[in-house]
């Protein structure tokens, strides 16, 4: 697996919240399931003190890890704060930075991003579903059941296309070694780049599906980057010019990041693209 | 948010960057009671947001005699689909030289892009593509406050130090004002100084709250009604309503549906929590996209009740048929609800596009 195993302990910040809550029961019957720690601790600044679904809430993450242990934060504090609690949870030592929240400012994520990579921090998202291993971990909200352990690698810049392709692979008998949704927004830590670096270093993972959409070249850079055996898909061949489809970063600017060009580069290089979410299990298997 | 051009312009000065004087008229009294201020010959530019505006008739020059008949017919002008409401009236320059300068979100350094060039009023990326090295670049993260002396030499060359101090005025813009992207093109020098000719300021869309800044330009009635639900909507010209969760969902639905040889009429993306009321709001609301014959709903969550999300299908009430994939909990009770009034619901999005796609022929 990648970025975290079953053993690692998770705070979650913004944990008072009702998305924070309600994953925080979700991602502990996932732990429960697999043998695994969970969440130990959630981070609420001024509800402190409380439980929510029986972990204890603290004031502040230095605060929590005095009777916790925990390498990674899932974040799901509201957009104009959450920049703040990726830089509180790297200053606090956490390897890990998990940011579901959507609707954060850019300049905050490019500002917290390289305040976290100064304290040796990785930062996944913000804007993403988070990271599920099948088996072993699921960091963030992913829908569990659509899951099975294998050999596929899965990094996405979307979340419910990337439950799509899921069910399919699972349904076509292939199983996962850890999806990833890298986040929707321009600027993201973790990229196509780095996470195929981790994959390549995973003896569980044989081959990769890179979901990837309209808007700056992030897919091309990463094919670029790895041997490991990729299938492609690019959502928004039918994105107009300058509209943003949904999310922040899905957005044909300059004339740059159309999914025919993208789709040209990627094919180019070899990689075979899928023409739809249901011809990838068939290019995965022609792979291993 | 793409603010005006005049917009854009009171941002640099207030920041320090030198803009001709102008001023804005929105009627022809306006221009007719501002020609006293102006000079002997100005220029009136269109505020409008579409690109080739120069060549499309968009920027006259003009003096006291010719000023108003000018803007009259600039008014009356469409400029690629844009009405004109505003025109920048505004001193003419004696241009001496003429430069590029803009900074950037970059997604792969995940920090500020710094562009210069010893050419303006070009096509930046056409002029990166075809001489690259005319383009200079730099890279800096936004945590570091201010442009590094080297990096400014190293971007404007041979140009006057007035340049370079613009360079570090916009960088301060950029900081500020949560911009994706501040560009002037052309930047330019005159026997009276140096001047941002033209101004382009991009904000980001998330930061527009801090920024005290409201939506420059009127929604239209479905697009204020996707707004006040927080749908992401996007309207598009072919016969498929489409109805997501998801923007890379709703993408590949619309993908899909070009794949089948169908046309989508919109883009909704409905967003986290599909329950009975937002489906309800969603379904009526392309259902009145004009030349929507068929509306496909694709959710697909593992929190989704279907039970609630046939209920507002049926709830809508919609007079074209619903293609429904749904896929969530309580798939059972669903089916069942919607297939009691008449409503489809298949198993996967590719049956179901397959069938809205047939439903149109």
């Amino acid at each position: 697996m990648i970025y975290a195993d079953r053993t690692a302990g998770i705070i979650v910040t913004g944990a008072t919240g009702k998305q924070g809550a309600f994953h925080i029961a979700l991602m502990n019957e996932y732990a429960r399931s697999v043998g695994g720690t969970g969440v130990v601790a959630g981070v609420t600044p001024g509800k402190g003190g409380q439980e929510i679904h029986g972990v204890p809430v603290y004031n502040t993450v230095r605060e929590a890890l005095c009777s916790h242990d925990a390498s990674v934060g899932v974040i799901f504090v509201p957009g104009s704060a959450a920049g703040d609690s990726v830089m509180e949870v790297s200053a606090a030592g956490i390897p890990l930075a998990v940011v579901i929240t959507e609707h954060i400012p850019v300049h905050d994520t490019m500002k917290a991003v390289a305040f976290a990579r100064l304290k040796g921090c990785d930062v996944i998202g913000p804007n993403c579903p988070g990271l599920l291993s099948p088996g072993e971990i699921k960091l963030g909200i992913m829908p569990a059941h659509l899951f099975s352990p294998g050999p596929v690698g899965v990094i996405s810049r979307s979340g419910t296309l990337t439950y799509e392709i899921v069910d399919e692979l699972t349904r076509a008998g292939l199983g996962q070694s850890s999806v990833i949704g890298i986040g929707g927004d321009p600027v993201i830590g973790q990229t196509f780049t780095d996470v195929l670096s981790r994959f390549g270093n995973d003896d569980a993972t044989r081959a990769v599906v890179l979901i990837g959409e309209v808007g700056g070249s992030l897919e091309e850079e990463g094919a670029a980057s790895t041997d490991l055996p990729i299938v492609a898909y690019i959502a928004g061949i039918s994105a107009p010019p300058e509209k943003r489809m949904g999310h922040a970063g899905a957005i044909i600017e300059g004339g740059e990041g159309d999914a025919r060009s993208k789709i040209l580069r990627l094919k180019k290089r070899g990689v075979p693209v899928a023409g739809r979410p249901s011809e990838i299990p068939g290019l995965i298997r022609d792979l291993i | 948010m793409k603010l005006m051009e005049h917009e854009a312009k009171a941002v640099f000065a207030e920041n320090g960057i030198p803009v001709p004087k102008g001023v804005v008229v929105r009627s022809l009294d306006d221009l007719a009671g501002a020609l006293a201020d102006l000079p002997g010959e100005f220029v009136l530019k269109a505020q409008v947001d579409v690109g080739g505006r120069g060549k499309a008739g968009g920027i006259r020059m003009a003096d006291r005699a010719t000023g108003v008949a000018i803007a009259t017919e600039l008014f009356a002008k469409d400029i690629r689909g844009c009405p004109v409401r505003e025109i920048l009236a505004e001193e003419r320059l004696l241009i001496t030289h003429e430069y590029y300068a803009s900074i950037s979100v970059d997604r792969s350094t995940k920090g500020a892009l710094i562009l210069f060039a010893d050419e303006g009023g070009v096509d930046i990326e056409a002029l990166a593509r075809d001489r690259p090295g005319a383009v200079r670049r730099a890279a800096l993260p936004p945590v570091i406050s201010r442009i590094p002396s080297f990096m400014e030499r190293d971007l404007v060359g041979a140009a006057p130090k007035e340049i370079g101090q613009v360079l570090q005025k916009l960088y301060q813009v950029f900081l500020r004002k949560d911009a994706m992207l501040a560009e002037i093109n052309p930047l330019v020098t005159t026997a009276s100084g140096v001047f941002a000719a033209d101004a382009k300021l991009v904000i980001d869309d998330n930061a527009l709250k801090r920024q005290g800044i409201t939506l420059n330009r009127e929604l239209s009635p479905r697009e204020r009604e996707a707004e006040k639900h927080g749908f992401s909507y996007v309207e598009l010209d072919g016969s498929i309503g489409v109805i997501g969760n998801g923007a890379g969902l709703t993408m590949a639905t619309l993908d899909l549906i070009g794949f089948y040889g169908g046309k989508a009429a919109n883009f909704l993306d409905v967003g986290g929590g599909a329950d009975q009321e937002r489906v309800k709001y969603a379904v009526t609301l392309v259902a009145g996209v004009p030349g929507v014959k068929v509306i496909i709903v694709n959710l697909l969550g593992g929190i989704t009740r279907c039970d609630d999300v046939a209920r507002g299908i049926i709830e809508a009430g919609v007079v074209q048929p619903v293609i429904v994939r749904l896929a969530g909990t309580n798939e059972a009770e669903g089916r069942a609800l919607l297939a009691a009034k008449g409503y489809r619901m298949l198993d996967s999005m590719e049956e179901a596009v397959d069938a809205a796609v047939e439903a149109t022929r």
